[in-house]
């Protein structure tokens, strides 16, 4: 009567299910047919493989953890398995789908594999009282193809220690933790290697005898970890919950079916519009911002467009994300008709930046991001952005880099003379040339005739001659004239084309 | 009878929705400079380049032009501003612009094409088209210190087509957005919207040295012509007579030796 007024009265009670020898259960779990025969399971690297754990039958025969495969094997009966992290994530699932039935708040035990505790304050109602509910846990588990001990308490680790050291249902009442846990082998408790054996060496066995040393002499004899141990022995360590959460970036998702099927993309966007302020007024209930935006269209024909879009700062302002998906979408618009419209949210911490009134002019991260996205659409994808220049002996080797400039700061001015440009004709424009003495003479460019006064080279460049990608030509710098106007210009010749190009002009 | 400030009060405040100070004369504040990092060029243009206004450098092919804006926009990425070059002919060399110095990360390279189009052909229209509108987007975002539009490959006959209400946006979303906006072109397009016009001109042949068998090209001598510039404080300064800088630029591998 007491624990069931406990429970009405909403004193926090704790239920720990404890499936024994999880490792061998999970194994057996999708192997029916193992269970009335005798297995050990085998983990480690091929050939150091050793016992981890051995079902009841051949642990009969004389199967212990620990022994090596050659070990096993010498037993003709016991059949032995290679440890499967699939089977064990799969029946981690299992008994969690269970627990999530008799309670929201769960936690799962670190040191124990399949072991969660649950919260079952205010539970009665459904459950009725704490006797019953463990029952009912026990049963369900069961059905569901584990063995499983369940026990009850006030004390979260007093219920820990109940699980592991007592098969089937435990209750412990309320105030009488000491008393349930007295029997206990000291092995139920989290006991470090060095403490197990001096607590072997006074011949403590029991919870119960170690929770009749005197505390302080416990403290005196193995320092403060003592302290720790006496209370789980007591039943009376406190514990702070923490329980499983559902993961937020998993639930950043909003779907919606259309009745018909949409061609055009600008209706479209008033459903995304109201998707994203949805994933918007989730995110910033935890003060946070969307960091990128994932939009699948389900099309005409069971074909699938997606869609990525990810501004350069974590941004909390729907207009702004809006235009970039439109802008995105009206560049790479989906092929078919839209059936089914899925976006998916990543949040990150908003960006914050402290701007200082002397520092140069930089231009306002979100609006950049948007004034990118249309550069993009205007001139294409691999135009737009910042320049990098390649490792490599090829001259004017780079590749484009989406444009991020670093926070505003002077960087130290270079004292060198001022370099001439080159005008880079991509790609290389061919002319025809006049040679005399192997010296070009004269060059025709553009519908123009040109005498080269000047002339340097020839510079013979090459490179990439280990692949097939080879290139080599020979380059000159010439001073071309004309009637009227005059200008210097790189040349080159390729001898695999036997063609001159125009690389470039300096100016 | 109310006086003539009276009245002119009474128009200042029924236009103060539409016209804010209608009938107030404006203060013009010299406007910020940025140094081209060329000496003798700066010292022609009292500081550098004006921000917030059109500069317009025009001059035939290899006459320094491109060199001029790659020193102008090392020094300005160089303070920590932002830079944007708006290549219409897909002509800057990264390698160049390196070497001048420009801190690579902070500038926006926007390269036009022709293949954006459905029909390809030769007429520059796609890619001045393009270049306009990029530079309307990045004139409108703000926040970039300079802005160049390289139009140095096309024909003056197609600049000279560009309507002029562009440039009169151009100068007004320039000067809203405090930015330096520089024109590179064969010549001069951009007529009264440009604070300072400027000319290139090739100056007097710099032979290709021969210090042994082969002949090596070095460097060339150019020719800075100031024609105007509308952020003078007196009118009669505004049209004092052209003044010229010479200037030179090196090859990378001449630096080297």
């Amino acid at each position: 009567m007491a624990r069931r007024n406990a429970m009405v009265a909403g004193a926090v009670m704790y239920a720990v299910l404890h499936p024994p020898n999880f490792y061998a259960q999970a194994a057996a779990h999708p192997r029916p047919e193992l269970r009335k025969r005798p297995f050990a399971l085998l983990d480690g690297e091929p050939p150091s493989e050793f016992v981890i754990a051995a079902n009841k039958a051949a642990r009969a025969l004389g199967v212990e953890a620990g022994m090596t495969r050659l070990q096993a094997e010498s037993f003709p009966e016991v059949t032995a398995l290679s440890r499967t992290p699939a089977d064990e994530a799969s029946a981690h699932t299992i008994l969690h789908n269970v627990v999530c039935l008799f309670s929201p708040r769960i936690e799962h035990i670190e040191i124990s594999p399949g072991t969660y505790a649950l919260d079952i304050e205010g539970m009665n109602r459904l459950y009725g009282d704490a006797t019953h509910l463990a029952a009912r846990l026990r049963q369900h588990t069961m059905a569901a193809g584990f063995l499983a001990n369940v026990a009850v308490a006030e004390n979260f680790h007093a219920a820990v220690c109940l699980a592991l050291g007592r098969a089937g249902v435990s209750i412990a009442a309320s105030g009488c933790e000491r008393e349930a846990l007295r029997d206990l082998p000291v092995r139920v408790l989290p006991l470090e290697p060095e403490h197990e054996e001096t607590l072997h060496s006074w011949g403590v066995r029991t919870c119960g005898e170690l929770a009749a040393i005197l505390e302080t002499d416990l403290i005196a004899r193995i320092g403060q970890a003592g302290k720790k141990l006496h209370a789980l022995a007591r039943g009376a360590w406190p514990h702070l919950m923490f329980p499983i959460e559902p993961s937020f970036e998993d639930g950043l998702i909003e779907r919606m079916e259309l009745d018909h099927p949409v061609e055009v993309l600008e209706p479209l966007l008033f459903l995304l519009s109201r998707m994203t302020d949805a994933l918007l007024e989730r995110v910033k209930e935890k003060a946070l911002a969307i960091a990128s935006l994932r939009v699948v269209l389900h099309l005409d024909g069971s074909k699938q467009h997606e869609r990525i879009v990810r501004p350069a700062l974590p941004l909390q302002d729907k207009p702004t994300l809006l235009k970039l998906l439109q802008l995105d979408l009206e560049t790479h618009p989906p092929s078919a008709a839209i059936l089914h419209l899925e976006l998916h949210a990543q949040s990150a911490a908003p960006y914050r930046a402290q701007h200082g009134l002397f520092l140069p002019q930089a231009p306002e991260p979100g609006r950049l991001e948007v004034t990118l996205a249309q550069l993009k659409k205007l001139l294409g994808d691999e135009r737009v952005g910042s320049v990098e220049l390649k490792d490599d002996h090829r001259p004017n080797a780079f590749r484009m880099v989406p444009f991020a400039p670093p926070p505003p700061a002077r960087s130290e001015k270079q004292s060198l003379s001022v370099p001439m440009a080159l005008r880079v004709s991509r790609p290389p424009q061919a002319v025809g040339v006049v040679l005399t003495d192997n010296r070009p003479t004269r060059v025709f460019w553009d519908g123009q005739r040109y005498a080269v006064r000047e002339i340097a080279g020839p510079w013979r460049v090459s490179g990439q001659w280990w692949s097939e990608t080879n290139w080599c030509r020979e380059e000159w710098d010439v001073r071309l004239t004309t009637e009227t106007s005059e200008r210097v210009c790189r040349i080159a010749f390729d001898p695999r084309s036997r063609c001159w190009y125009m690389q470039g002009t300096y100016d | 009878m109310p006086s003539s400030a009276a009245i002119r009060l009474q128009i200042e405040t029924t236009l103060a929705n539409r016209v804010p100070a209608a009938l107030t004369v404006k203060i013009k504040h010299a406007p910020e400079l940025f140094a081209t990092g060329i000496a003798e060029v700066d010292a022609v243009l009292d500081g550098g380049i004006p921000r917030g206004c059109i500069t317009e450098v025009a001059g035939a092919a290899s006459t320094g032009k491109t060199s001029f804006g790659l020193s102008a926009i090392a020094v300005i990425t160089q303070s920590g501003a932002a830079c944007a070059w708006v290549d219409v002919s897909d002509t800057l060399s990264p390698e160049s612009a390196a070497a001048a110095g420009v801190e690579l990360k902070r500038l926006l390279w926007l390269r036009t094409s022709a293949e954006r189009k459905q029909t390809i052909t030769n007429k520059p229209w796609p890619r001045l088209e393009q270049a306009l509108k990029a530079t309307d987007l990045l004139l409108q975002a703000g926040g970039f210190g300079a802005i160049v539009l390289d139009m140095s490959d096309v024909l003056p006959e197609h600049t000279m087509r560009i309507p002029l209400a562009t440039w009169y946006r151009f100068r007004l979303a320039a000067e809203q957005a405090r930015t330096a906006l520089i024109f590179l072109s064969q010549a001069p397009c951009a007529h009264s919207c440009a604070a300072l016009a400027l000319r290139c001109e090739p100056a007097s042949i710099r032979p290709f040295s021969i210090n042994g068998e082969t002949a090596l090209f070095e460097h060339q001598q150019y020719t800075l012509i100031r024609e105007r510039n509308r952020n003078e404080s007196s009118v009669f300064l505004q049209k004092k007579p052209p003044l010229r800088a010479a200037w030179h630029a090196e090859t990378l591998w001449s630096r080297v030796r």
